[in-house]
């Protein structure tokens, strides 16, 4: 994902001459090509993450399309005053990057972990929040975060992730229908969206066919999407690389709760709890079950547990 | 360069400290010995220095200004009442509900202001975006910020002055309104025993110190910044915690305090000038 950012990131600043890249010295030679190109357009904050925010909040005061970029634990929390004063409380149109969100940086150990960046960019007043799944998808959200008139947060891999095979459009704020499907769903956010496909495949093999959505915008959350798997599906599936509070699980708890929809509701991920150990990212994810075999073998469960169903599903 | 009627922008000057008494008393909000002590600094720059103009308040090329200081904003307010960028009758409005003059500046309620503030170290860096922006539309506007002792606490600060400096932007200037005084402690204490203005030096900024209540010491400051020497620079304003009226000097309860009806009438008698949205119309 980091190197379809960094070719995101340099097509949208030569159609764009407002474009404007800060890092906080991170990025070891991805953007030499874009600095070559766009010379003072590419900023080295320094080891500043607090510096850089406010440099890209004074910038975008004065018209500027700025781009800041960190590790995601960086970028967010150690700026995160700066964000929400300097950026958010102005409405500014800055894009906010971080790189190994989630766990992707996992056997770095705690000071690298990300997994609370959904929570506290979500809180904000008017911040937009997207977690792409794969490069494809970060090619296709970049420019469409950059037309926003207001703040928002991508949360991207630290590359070499795996893409995934979908038709469907990438369109921010809009969920991205992988697989229709009925009786479960399973809802995605960032790169579990690839174990989603995994898990999909084998279970197709024994003809169970859920239903999967990937939730690249996590905030504003796409309600339309699962109101219109309200009726066809008793059961839905989270699947997010977040703490349990405030990412996407939390999310459509809340429109769970305020719709009145009746839906059986199981999340995977991980729990409210240190990463301790420095494990490496899948070993985490299998640790912590919430890999691809683990979406294979929760949607199998509700498959066939009858008592789920509820009596009206029968269409 | 036109030289500066020192004695008119004393009076300018007295004329707004009685203006953020009233407002203070008649809002019922403090703060009133941080508006005082950089009264003589937001006079001398929007009457004299910046290049700013009530009939052109967006235009491009202006000198921008950052309270980021943002807890002294009556001092503010009055000042852009006394030149016209604001009406003065919204001073009667200042910390009501919904009103356009908040007790920290907010730019959604005033969309003249240059940003919001009210929370610390905040506009130094903002300002840096600014002017590296500037330099890249060849825009030869400049950048003032006032800032607070106490805001010099905080490590945001330090990391734009080390911006500033790596970028050469000598159109920043920071004043610090150095009144040693911060809310519940000496501003010393706190910062241990290097200046604040060998602090910026060792940052690599064109810094001195002068009395920022003084208001020739003050506008001879800004007339001797150095233009185009490629670093910024920082005017430490040694003032007194609510300069200008003799009982709130130097008070620390005066940080907070909400001045009486006896305050508001011994301070006004003490200045000698109206409130600018009290005074009798011509």
């Amino acid at each position: 994902m980091k190197a379809a950012f960094v070719k995101a990131l340099t097509r949208a600043a030569g159609e764009d001459p407002r474009v404007i890249f800060l890092t906080a010295d991170l990025g070891f030679q991805i953007f030499d090509d874009y600095r070559e190109k766009f010379g003072p357009r590419y900023i080295n904050a320094g080891v500043a993450e607090a510096q850089m925010a406010l440099a890209a909040a004074g910038l975008a005061l004065e018209g500027w399309r700025p781009i800041i970029y960190s590790i995601a634990s960086f970028v967010t929390a150690r700026a995160y005053d700066q964000i929400r004063i300097a950026i958010n409380y102005h409405q500014l149109p800055v894009l906010v990057v971080g790189a190994g969100g989630g766990y992707g940086y996992a056997h770095s150990g705690v000071t690298h972990h990300s997994v609370e960046d959904f929570a506290l960019l979500s809180t904000l007043p008017g911040m937009t929040v997207t977690a792409p799944g794969d490069a494809d998808e970060v090619a296709e959200l970049v420019p469409q975060l950059l037309k926003l008139s207001g703040p928002s947060y991508m949360r991207i891999g630290r590359g070499g992730e795996p893409t995934f095979q979908s038709d469907a459009p990438v369109i921010l704020g809009k969920a991205r229908v992988l697989q229709d499907g009925k009786r479960i769903a399973v809802i995605s956010t960032a790169d579990s969206a690839y174990d989603v496909t995994a898990a999909l495949k084998v279970l197709g093999q024994d003809g169970i066919r859920p239903a999967a959505l990937q939730m690249h915008t996590v905030k504003p959350l796409d309600v339309d999407a699962l109101h219109a798997l309200a009726g066809r599906v008793d059961t839905l599936i989270v699947v997010e690389e977040s703490l349990p509070g405030g990412g996407l699980y939390a999310g459509v708890i809340d429109w769970i709760m305020t719709s009145g929809a009746t839906m059986h509701v199981r999340r995977l991920g991980p729990p409210d709890a240190l990463a301790l150990g420095s494990p490496h990212t899948g070993d985490l994810r299998k640790r912590l079950n919430y890999g691809a075999n683990a979406v294979t073998e929760a949607c199998r469960v509700a498959w066939n547990d009858s008592s789920l169903r509820r009596s009206s599903s029968g269409m | 360069m036109k030289s500066p009627d020192i004695s008119a922008l004393e009076r300018a000057a007295r004329r707004v400290r009685a203006t953020c008494i009233q407002m203070a008393h008649d809002s019922r909000v403090g703060h009133v010995g941080s508006a005082f002590s950089s009264v003589d600094a937001i006079v001398a720059l929007y009457h004299y220095w910046l290049n700013v103009s009530p009939n052109g308040p967006t235009r491009f090329d202006r000198d921008r200004f950052i309270l980021s200081k943002g807890h002294g904003c009556t001092a503010l307010y009055a000042t852009l009442a006394d030149c016209g960028f604001i009406p003065r009758e919204l001073l009667e409005c200042y910390a009501q509900n919904d009103s356009a003059l908040p007790d920290h500046p907010c730019r959604h309620a005033l969309p003249l202001l240059e940003c919001s503030s009210g929370s610390l170290g905040h506009g130094l860096g903002i300002a840096t975006g600014m002017l590296y922006g500037f330099r890249l539309d060849g825009n030869p506007a400049r950048a003032v910020v006032l800032l607070s002792d106490g805001e010099c606490n905080e490590g945001a600060v330090w990391e734009s002055a080390m911006f500033a400096a790596a970028h050469k932007l000598d159109k920043l200037v920071a004043l610090v309104d150095y009144n040693g005084l911060q809310a519940v402690a000496r501003t010393d204490d706190i910062m241990g025993p290097t200046s604040i203005e060998e602090k910026f030096r060792g940052f690599g900024w064109n810094a001195r110190t002068i009395d920022g209540n003084s208001m020739a010491a003050v506008t001879r400051a800004l007339d001797e910044i150095p233009e185009a020497a490629g670093t910024p620079t920082v005017i430490v304003l040694k003032t007194r915690k609510g300069a200008g009226v003799s009982f709130i000097e130097n008070e620390v309860f005066w940080h907070y305090r909400v001045p009486s009806a006896d305050d508001l009438s011994r301070a006004l008698a003490e200045l000698g000038e109206s409130p600018v949205h009290k005074a009798a119309r011509p």
